[in-house]
């Protein structure tokens, strides 16, 4: 391959080339672009140099924003030299100073010569015209130029020595029109003085006009003029071979519609211009577009997803929302049921253990007064019997007084009384009183009151009711060994333990112990009678003064209750 | 100084138990069985003390106490709740209501006697 094909494109290309592509390719276009311009344009590669004038006459030939020759003719030519092995030099200059090299012979070919018979005396035509092309008169906007005969009076812009300027100067006095011409160098100076005001009009082919017109602010209009048909034109006498080789090739791309000829008609006649890319760079192109197509496609269906997902997400939380009110309300309802029915509950258990006390009022009292004698003599026997009359009844009492105690506990009408005693009084009294019982077992108490113990502040009956459950419970559940009490004073706390070497508690039991109405092992509760309310009451009482009990034990090694009560 | 005492209780077993108590002590003992009797009783007599049971069938212990302490007579006589009532404030109220002391049943036969007396050197 001894020529490369030369590329030119616009800013404005390379700008809708950009846009098209979007930002993703922007750095490889620029990078594209920088490769093409330093390659050199004009560099062809063949034996005979040819030298091609070009001058301003956008898009059939014109010098494109890069400095480089660019439009329909420079197109075929170019074809043609790479085909024939010429070498292309370009010469610019203006239409007139063109025409004046053709005429000396300093250039070989001049592109877009209209032929007359005039030229024909001066300059060598080839036979197969390039591109036909008709003139044109552009009105600057308001000037009020629409038809022929609004150009009486009017100023109007041609190009010196064109074919359009005879062909017009004879077109306005065939109708008498009394027309001002004045004349410009190329199409571009004539756009420029009409756009300025100094014209109302301007002529230009209609290539020109219909690539320019626009952005010098002129018009259309009706008038059209002097049809000709456009070829290179070379010196005269000698360059036969060159103008014959032009119709050969010329001919040829005439036949085949997708050729240079007609992409080039296309790419320069059409609004939208095409540019004309490498084969790589199209098939780059097109599958970063459809990479693009796909991933916005993508992101549109993963929002659309998202979206809809969202939706349902909200339906459901919306759905959510009412069931939680509706089961909120449920659940008040339920409370508020269950509430009055623990009211009711409460109040039954109060009322029962009030009706229950006074029957047992007669029993305990009879009992103790025939116990005591008061009521004659008894044998033996009688005290014996009378006495587990006595026990029977004092135990059903402390029942009832533990069922009074849990009603009125849950029927919140239980009261932590404050008031300060003396905790080693209150330590010695309920040892004092739990006593005979071990001592029926043959069971030691031991008490250790640490000397930091003094005066106490809280609900002392209450404290001694704990003390007491404790204690009956250590001695209950331990048939050997001892029972110690001991009582300390760590930071502002005061810690009362139980100990004992009792049958103990399973870990798994210890949660257990503190329901009420349950004794871990129901085949214990006929070994050890109780209300199986004590640990229940207990627990209760010692949260109410803002203390909480805890629990050490081994299952038949014994165990440890503490009560851990703040100081205030 | 009379050595009588008045026993207002509708219950006749614990009516009965404590007249027992009482009189086995070197007390005489008046009953009455309900609180409009209980309250006749009072006017119409002087009395060491009165016990009084908290649920009458006419009307409760506290509105009797109420009754009697209006009496100008009746101001100091020492008044005692004997009650199974053992619900919170049971013993405020029938302090508020005029008793002297509060007696909780079942009373112990044991110590029954000697907190009456105790209550009776108090006043």
């Amino acid at each position: 391959m001894n020529h490369k094909v030369m590329t030119i494109l616009h800013d404005r290309e390379i700008m809708r080339y950009l846009i098209m592509l979007k930002m993703p390719l922007l750095s490889l276009s620029l990078v594209m672009f920088t490769l093409l311009s330093f390659e050199s344009p004009f560099a062809t590669a063949g034996d005979l140099p040819v030298t091609v004038g070009v001058y301003e006459n956008a898009p059939k030939i014109f010098i494109a924003e890069t400095g480089q020759p660019a439009g329909i003719f420079i197109d075929i030519i170019e074809d043609v030299a790479k085909k024939e092995g010429w070498t292309l030099r370009y010469v610019t200059g203006t239409w007139s100073q063109q025409l004046d090299r053709l005429a000396k012979g300093e250039i070989d070919l001049m592109p877009d010569v209209a032929y007359t018979a005039e030229r024909g005396k001066i300059y060598a035509f080839h036979q197969v015209p390039v591109i036909s092309s008709w003139d044109k008169v552009y009105g600057r906007k308001g000037s009020g130029i629409q038809s022929l005969l609004d150009l009486n009076g009017k100023r109007v812009v041609v190009l010196e020595k064109s074919v359009q300027h005879e062909a017009f100067v004879n077109l306005v006095n065939s109708f008498g029109l009394n027309t001002t011409i004045i004349l410009a160098p190329d199409f571009k100076k004539a756009f420029e003085i009409a756009a300025r005001g100094e014209a109302d009009g301007a002529i230009a082919n209609h290539y020109y006009g219909a690539m320019h017109a626009r952005e010098f602010g002129l018009e259309d209009t009706a008038v059209l003029f002097n049809p000709s048909a456009l070829f290179f034109a070379a010196p005269k006498g000698t360059h036969e071979a060159l103008l014959r080789a032009i119709d050969a090739h010329l001919s040829e791309l005439k036949k085949d519609s997708q050729s240079i000829y007609y992409r080039s008609l296309k790419r320069w006649t059409f609004e939208e211009v095409q540019v004309q890319l490498p084969v790589w760079l199209q098939i780059l192109g097109l599958v970063l577009g459809v990479a693009l197509l796909m991933s916005l496609l993508g992101s549109f269906v993963l929002k659309h997803q998202v979206n809809a997902r969202t939706r349902e997400l909200q339906q459901i939380n919306q759905e959510m929302e009412q069931r939680i009110v509706e089961r909120t309300a449920e659940l008040a309802a339920a409370m508020k049921e269950a509430q009055v029915a623990d009211q009711v509950k409460s109040a039954f258990l109060a009322t029962m253990s009030h009706e229950l006390r006074t029957p047992l009022n007669s029993i305990i009292g009879f009992t103790g007064i025939l116990h005591q004698g008061l009521a004659g003599p008894l044998n033996n026997e009688q005290i014996k019997q009378l006495g587990m009359v006595q026990n029977s009844a004092h135990h059903l009492l402390e029942l009832i007084n533990d069922v009074l105690d849990i009603s009125k506990i849950e029927a919140g009408q239980l009261e932590i009384v404050r008031g300060t005693f003396e905790l080693r009084r209150s330590l010695d009294k309920v040892v004092h009183l739990v006593s005979p019982l071990a001592e029926k077992k043959g069971l030691p108490i031991y008490l250790h009151i640490s000397d930091a113990i003094d005066k106490f502040t809280g609900d002392q009956r209450r404290i001694e009711q704990i003390l007491i459950n404790l204690l009956n419970n250590a001695i209950k559940f331990t048939e050997m060994g001892e029972i110690r009490v001991d009582c300390s004073l760590p930071d502002s706390k005061v810690i009362i333990s139980v100990s004992d070497t009792g049958i103990g508690i399973k870990a798994e039991d210890i949660e257990t112990i503190f329901k009420p109405f349950l004794q871990i092992d129901t085949g214990l509760s006929r070994k050890y009678e109780g209300t199986g309310l004590g640990l229940s009451i207990t627990r209760k009482l010692v949260t109410m003064m803002g203390g909480e009990i805890d629990v050490k034990s081994k299952e038949g090694v014994g165990s440890t209750f503490s009560v851990i009560l703040p100081i205030r | 100084m009379s050595d009588t005492l008045l026993v207002i209780e509708d219950n006749e077993q614990n009516r009965y138990l404590m007249k027992f108590l009482l009189e086995k002590n070197g007390f005489r003992v008046e009953e009455a069985q309900s609180a409009i009797e209980g309250i006749e009783k009072a006017l119409s007599a002087k009395y060491l003390a009165i016990l009084l049971d908290i649920q009458l069938p006419d009307m409760d212990g506290y509105a009797v106490a109420r009754k009697l302490r209006t009496v100008e007579e009746l101001r100091e006589i020492p008044i005692i709740a004997v009650t199974s009532y053992a619900m919170m404030g049971d013993k405020e109220k029938a302090l508020d209501a005029g008793c002297t002391e509060y007696i909780e049943k079942p009373i112990d036969p044991d110590s029954f006697v000697g907190e009456i007396k105790k209550i009776l050197m108090k006043s």
